[in-house]
């Protein structure tokens, strides 16, 4: 049961280790089922704060510049082509080789080792991003 | 052969000897009516998906894979599945798509196990189904250019004897191409596995060719798990083709005691028209 002071609450059970699903959960309205005084009350929506969220957990924006620049280099995209953060790289056409050879651009870009396990991390390239800035932190 | 399928016309399952592998071309299909009917067959997820990808090409290229999967597993008309609209989808722990069999634990006998997997390239969509084995498919355009250098890429992903195989090729484009034919190899097995690329990483087996066998009914592909011990299973089979004389597809399922994979391939147009293209044996 979520209070109506709700959007504290979604924040704390979005986590900054899935990114993912913090983006996917937060980018749309929550239609949140309260029980108050006994009454159920459907589909109030609620905001929940996405990009508060993702500013304390997310990549500096040039890394993520960088990582468009890789990814629109690997899949031959025009230069006026929509490549952002939430950009998914199955989205832009990327197969499963166009993913890895992605990986080992950003490897020797940023002179980091991406472990194959995390790869089923990065869906977007905010996910690569933030794995990146990670990566380099822990070097 | 053609046949021109009334809507939903059934087929008949593979048998537990045949794989059957069904392709599209994107670029035959440009009907507006036709791809909204594709879009009718959706689930409302699925919607959301397509819509929000920018590229018409891509989204095109997007809803025909959809469509494929739902009108091709419709076509067995398993149980009460018989129509593309009603199927649904799950995801294993490791992202791969399986249907979810309404009330299968009601039915007697037990429904047949279908099988299927997708493979997505921006200009060919393949979906192989089987009973009673897990499958994987890859498919990679024979023209595809790496933009990494090949023998860097494979020492980075592949194992040794991979890396050793593909470094005896003298000729650049020989070489290139078989580096897409085995990715093709390995991508199917991990998908077969039903664990991936990051569930199986590519240096943790070998993809072995034997070819000195004649007598052998298979293609002599087996793989060589390299850790020990390794939870890599090894009784699978491949098989490989071309399709429409521009891609490679790999084609991975359970052995079968020995008998080489009985490949039943068809070029289809969803909902429209599907041709049997070849029986491999």
């Amino acid at each position: 049961m979520a209070s109506v002071a709700g959007s504290s609450t979604l924040m704390a059970s979005l986590s900054c280790h899935k990114p993912n699903q913090a983006l996917t959960r937060a980018s749309n309205f929550n239609a949140v089922s309260l029980a108050i005084n006994g009454k159920s009350f459907t589909s109030l929506k609620l905001y929940s704060a996405p990009s508060r969220l993702r500013i304390s957990c997310a990549a500096k924006p040039e890394t993520v510049d960088k990582v468009c620049g890789i990814v629109r280099k690997q899949l031959a995209l025009p230069e006026d082509s929509a490549v952002t953060g939430e950009s998914k790289f199955a989205s832009l056409g990327a197969d499963s080789l166009d993913t890895v050879e992605i990986v080992m651009g950003l490897e020797e870009e940023f002179g980091i080792s991406v472990e194959e396990e995390s790869a089923q991390t990065i869906a977007t390239v905010q996910d690569a991003a933030d794995l990146i800035e990670k990566l380099i932190e822990k070097k | 052969m053609f046949s021109t399928s009334n809507l939903f016309s059934p087929i008949k399952l593979p048998s537990q000897m045949e794989t059957h592998l069904w392709y599209s071309l994107p670029n035959e299909i440009k009907t507006e009516s036709l791809l909204s009917q594709y879009v009718d067959l959706l689930s409302p997820l699925e919607k959301d998906h397509i819509f929000s990808i920018s590229s018409h090409e891509l989204q095109k290229s997007a809803l025909i894979a959809r469509a494929l999967v739902r009108t091709t597993i419709s076509r067995y008309q398993i149980g009460s599945q018989v129509s593309p609209r009603s199927l649904e989808f799950k995801k294993n722990a490791h992202g791969k798509p399986e249907v979810i069999w309404q009330n299968s634990d009601d039915w007697h006998p037990p429904p047949p196990r279908l099988h299927f997997n997708l493979s997505h390239t921006s200009s060919l969509i393949a979906c192989g189904v089987t009973v009673d084995s897990p499958i994987g498919v890859d498919v990679e355009e024979k023209q595809r250019t790496m933009k990494n250098n090949i023998l860097s890429f494979a020492k980075r992903y592949f194992s040794c004897e991979e890396v050793e195989l593909l470094s005896a090729i003298s000729d650049p484009e020989v070489q290139r191409q078989e580096f897409i034919k085995l990715w093709t190899l390995k991508e199917a097995y991990v998908k077969a596995l039903g664990r991936g690329f990051s569930g199986a990483p590519f240096n943790t087996f070998t993809i072995r060719f034997s070819s000195m066998n004649p007598d052998s009914e298979d293609s002599g592909i087996m793989i060589v798990p390299l850790e020990n011990p390794s939870d890599l299973t090894t009784n699978w089979q491949f098989a490989q083709l071309e399709l429409g004389g521009s891609h490679y597809a790999a084609i991975c399922r359970e052995s079968n005691g020995g008998a080489s994979m009985k490949v039943i391939v068809r070029k289809t147009i969803p909902l429209v028209e599907e041709q049997i293209i070849s029986e491999i044996n």
